[in-house]
């Protein structure tokens, strides 16, 4: 099977040839296939952030490569890299990222804007979404009037709004309960179920050592220092 | 197409969602442009009432410059003028300024021969005995008679005449018929102590107004002691001192205008950070920089849009409802022209045209690098929170 | 000079425009320098980020062309009064006779703008952007040209003196004169029409052929007749257009119809005109470009598009001049 994501000889860093140069990614290289749960893991400052966003088409690397199914992507104009954040990958962030004193219903639209599709179409996409994850009553409700596990099924929902093949979530977990860090376990799981593939950058034991992830790739200084299959 | 309407409903519900901040800006955007409108607006309608009053004016009037003065004109050129060839009538007028110490204001007196066109008699009658005047309305107003009241004019030997007011009427334009006041040929030669062979000026009417050109200088060859003056050259005359005057006004305007972009880029520059936050998020789920400053040109225009109306709306009700009070100071030169005016209310849109290029285009040039700079927020500071 | 309300916004407009084009100038030099499309380096993400900002200035200085174009025919109408002998806008252009020039200008500044900002947008499509260097260098000559509109703008209106006796379209338009629009305006009407309507059949024949084939022979031919047909549609509407615009046999005048009372209908007319004859221009004008590959597949993919505005331009402009020509009870032919 031919990986989805392959990057080669990767390198990001940051403020170069200046004295506060990082060097946040040294050389890594990494194949991901359609279908596979990745967990990356390591202590914080490791560069997992800095990865999952290049593997995202959010940031351009210094120096190496990445293909999404075997299309050059690393040297794109911004301009097309925005297009495939919205057409092939879902963000599931840290802080959820939602608008605030903006409605359920518009906040999953906000990845539709850009597209060709009509406004009806739009609100209906969005509304199926949302019902899969029973917020259809609370639509009209202003994210900050949510509690914080309605929150997350809203993130949740508008990383999958547009229909995505990659979920990519960075520590998800890190302000939640145990109880809420097993729903959306169970959430991941269904949607790879669905043929999603699902990277995930976490520091809690109690998402990588569950029986949904695949793989486990930790990063130290930058580097992969393990990668195997679970 | 479809996308940036798209887009232009998002921008409606996030400023809608941001009406404080953007509140302060309409009002003092819509204040700036209500003061440019005023100005525009009243110098373009006194503009109107000027020359609308003077298509009714004779097409040539001809008066006798004697150390060049304007002087009496003897009568008896009459002749020599109506037997040039093209010359339809000719009609000597009397007429006079008379201040009034009382009231403090300038008063026209016209004989009743040749009252101005298009008078509307409000009541009464024209005078027709000697010792009968009929007023404008705003003499009325200002000393306040009736009709069957007495006109108290004092006259050169400080002799008080007095005439009963017959009737009172108003012209369409207030403007120049607003301090008029109709007497009788006869009395007023008499008030004036006026030879009866001598009148004010003479009033030519021709059968072709493509001949005043000629005959003007025809009757400067043969009588060159006077000055024909045509209706054009009057116009140009006022063109030229009202393009004056709201040019001087517009530029002070326009200093008005140039602080509001200093504060509109202030503000435009001092993006909070939620807003910023928020571009973040959008980019991060697939927004292009292009589709951020689309939403940001929207955003732009309907809050120009929205100004510009209020203001000309401000503008409007504040030239044609209250007379323009904030900008009457600064007419010296009008206001000993027309003691007191009602304007006729005018739009025009060539007029908006210009307030709008005016006023909106500074403003979407003021945002174009705030906005481009808030547009390539980089997304991946989204992922670090 | 006049200081006249539409006269300090517009000069105040140019001085706006120029400056926007020199910030978009300043930004392109430094997008010449040191632009390296293979580069990753942070300095090559910033200028490509400030390649959105220079096409937002541009833009906006086109919007702003384009606005200040009819305010400059619009103003000359209105200051018309300040001259003797002037009846419209004409009468203010041959006041000053910069004010032709200034015309001029604005109409190809329209055209070298609009395409800039097409063929900008063409490039910003593709993934390697090939044409950066040509575009940003067009855009140094870009820029002279709008400070040489707002000199001769300003001088136009220095110029201007209130008494100036001056020849309205009544005379400059007129078929006895001696002058090219005079010899347009007396020619016979039957021998332009031929030739007005013969031209833009042909555009619509060789827009059709284009929209079917794709011989690359076609495209600078209509490039040719989109010319063509602006300059003999401008010939036409002094020739006869107008006179069926306003029912009289002999007022030639090609701006009175952007008056209120003829109902603006010029506006419409120029437009479409413009259109047709920008959107006629561009697919030959595209055709070097077809060398890179991405723009080849972009042109591809857009060209469809262009040639049917330049069509619906072109019909939409034939309709609005000809209306009273078909409907109007005013005949020319059989005089
Ligand atoms: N914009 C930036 N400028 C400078 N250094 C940065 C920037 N972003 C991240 N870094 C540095 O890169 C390294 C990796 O960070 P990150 O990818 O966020 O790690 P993690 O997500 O594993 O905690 C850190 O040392 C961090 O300080
Ligand atoms: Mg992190």
């Amino acid at each position: 099977m031919s990986p989805l994501l392959t990057i080669t000889n990767l390198n990001k860093i940051y403020h170069r040839h200046q004295p506060d140069e990082v060097i946040a990614l040294r050389d890594i290289s990494l194949k991901i296939t359609a279908g596979e749960v990745v967990a990356l893991t390591g202590p914080s400052g490791s560069g997992k952030t800095t990865l999952l966003s290049l593997l995202g088409c959010m940031s351009k690397p210094t120096s190496g490569s990445i293909q999404l199914r075997g299309r050059l992507v690393s040297k794109l104009p911004e301009r097309f890299l925005a297009q495939i954040r919205r057409t092939s990958f879902g963000f599931v962030f840290q802080q959820y990222n939602l608008l605030r004193d903006v409605s359920v219903l518009e906040n999953v639209m906000l990845p539709l804007y850009p597209s060709n599709q009509s406004f009806r179409v739009m609100k209906k996409t969005a509304g199926a979404v949302l019902e899969r994850f029973e917020l259809q009553k609370m639509m009209r409700k202003k994210v900050k009037q949510l509690s914080g596990g309605e929150q997350q099924r809203v993130a949740i929902a508008r990383a999958l709004v547009a229909n995505p093949d990659i979920i990519i979530a960075d520590e998800p977990t890190a302000h939640l309960d145990s109880n809420l860090s097993e729903i959306l376990l169970g959430i991941l799981a269904n949607l790879n179920t669905e043929g999603k593939t699902i990277i995930i950058a976490t520091h809690d034991p109690a998402i990588y050592q569950s029986p949904l992830i695949q793989r486990r790739v930790s990063l130290r200084h930058g580097e992969i220092v393990e990668d195997k299959n679970q | 197409m479809r996308r940036q309407l798209k887009i232009l409903e998002y921008t409606l519900s996030s400023l809608i969602r941001r009406k404080a901040k953007n509140f302060s800006l309409i009002v003092v955007y819509a204040f700036t442009i209500a003061t440019l409108g005023s100005v525009l607006f009243l110098t373009h309608a006194l503009k109107e009432e000027a020359t609308g009053s003077l298509t009714e004016a004779p097409a040539l009037t001809v008066q006798r410059i004697s150390a060049g003065r304007h002087d009496l004109i003897p009568t008896h050129y009459t002749t020599t003028i109506k037997h040039l060839p093209g010359v339809k009538s000719v009609t000597p007028r009397v007429w006079g300024y008379y201040y009034d110490s009382l009231i403090k204001a300038n008063l026209t007196l016209i004989g009743s021969n040749n009252p101005p066109a298009e008078l509307l008699l409000l009541d009464g009658n024209l005078p027709e005995n000697p010792q009968e005047c009929a007023i404008g309305k705003g003499v009325a107003d200002a000393f306040g008679p009736a009709i069957g009241d007495n006109l108290v004019l004092e006259d050169n030997e400080q002799k008080s005449n007095r005439f009963k007011i017959t009737g009172i009427f108003q012209a369409e334009s207030s403007l120049l018929t607003n301090d008029l006041v109709i007497l009788p040929e006869t009395t007023l030669r008499t008030f004036f102590s006026m030879d009866p062979e001598m009148a004010t000026d003479l009033v030519v009417e021709v059968y072709n107004p493509r001949e005043i050109k000629t005959l003007a200088k025809k009757i400067k060859y043969l009588l060159p002691d006077t000055r024909p003056i045509s209706r054009d050259e009057i116009l140009h005359t006022y063109d030229t001192l009202f393009n004056w005057r709201s040019g001087m006004m517009l530029a002070v305007a326009i200093a008005a205008l140039i602080s509001f972009c200093i504060l509109a880029w202030d503000k435009a520059t001092g993006i909070s950070a939620t807003e910023k936050q928020e571009i973040g998020i959008l980019k991060a789920l697939g927004w292009e920089t292009a589709d951020v400053l689309t939403a940001k040109f929207w955003e732009g225009l309907v809050l120009s849009l929205t100004s510009f109306l209020l203001g000309i709306l401000a503008a409007w009700i504040h030239v044609f409802v209250f007379a323009a009070p904030a900008l009457v100071p600064l007419l010296k030169g009008w206001s000993v022209l027309f003691p007191k005016f009602q304007l006729t209310p005018a739009i025009d849109f060539y007029q908006l045209f210009v307030l709008a290029f005016l006023t909106i285009g500074p403003y979407l040039v003021c945002t174009i690098i705030p906005s481009w700079k808030t547009a390539v927020t980089d997304p991946e500071q989204i992922m670090r929170g | 000079m006049i200081l006249h309300p539409g006269i300090l916004s517009l000069l105040s407009g140019s001085l706006l425009t120029l400056l926007v084009m020199l910030i978009a100038s300043g930004l392109g030099i430094r997008i010449l320098l040191s632009w390296d499309a293979s580069s990753s380096s942070e300095g090559q993400i910033i200028l490509e980020r400030k390649t959105w900002l220079v096409s937002t200035l541009v833009n906006y200085a086109l919007g702003f062309q384009i606005f200040s174009a009819f305010l400059f025919i619009a103003t000359a109408e209105d200051i018309h009064q300040l001259f003797v002998g002037a009846m419209c806008a004409t009468g203010s252009l041959n006041a000053n006779l910069v004010g032709w020039l200034v015309l001029l200008i604005k109409g190809i500044l329209l055209f070298a703008a609009a395409l800039w900002v097409i063929l900008n947008r063409l490039d910003q499509r593709t993934e390697d952007c090939p044409l950066v260097r040509q575009k940003y260098f067009a855009l140094l000559l870009l820029t002279p040209l709008v400070a040489l509109d707002g000199y001769l703008q300003w001088r136009y209106f220095r110029g201007l003196q209130p008494e100036i006796i001056t020849s309205c379209c009544g005379s400059l338009f007129s078929a006895d004169g001696e002058s090219v629009v005079s010899e347009l305006a007396g020619m016979p009407a039957r021998q332009a029409m031929l030739l007005f309507f013969s031209m833009t059949g042909t555009h619509l024949i060789v827009l059709s052929a284009c929209l079917r084939f794709k011989a690359t022979i076609l495209r600078p031919l209509l490039f040719m007749t989109a010319v063509l047909m602006l300059f003999i549609s401008l010939g036409a509407i002094i020739s006869f257009i107008s006179l069926y615009i306003y029912q009289m046999p002999s007022h030639h005048c090609p701006f009175d119809m952007l008056q209120s009372h003829y109902g603006y209908v010029g506006y419409p007319i120029y437009a479409a005109l413009f259109i047709a004859t920008l959107y006629g221009m561009l697919p030959g004008i595209c055709q070097p470009l077809r060398q890179h590959e991405s723009i080849e597949k972009e042109v591809d993919r857009i060209e469809r598009n262009w040639l049917w505005f330049s069509l619906w331009a072109t019909l939409i402009f034939l309709l609005i001049s000809c209306w009273q020509m078909v409907f109007g009870s005013f005949t020319l032919l059989g005089y």
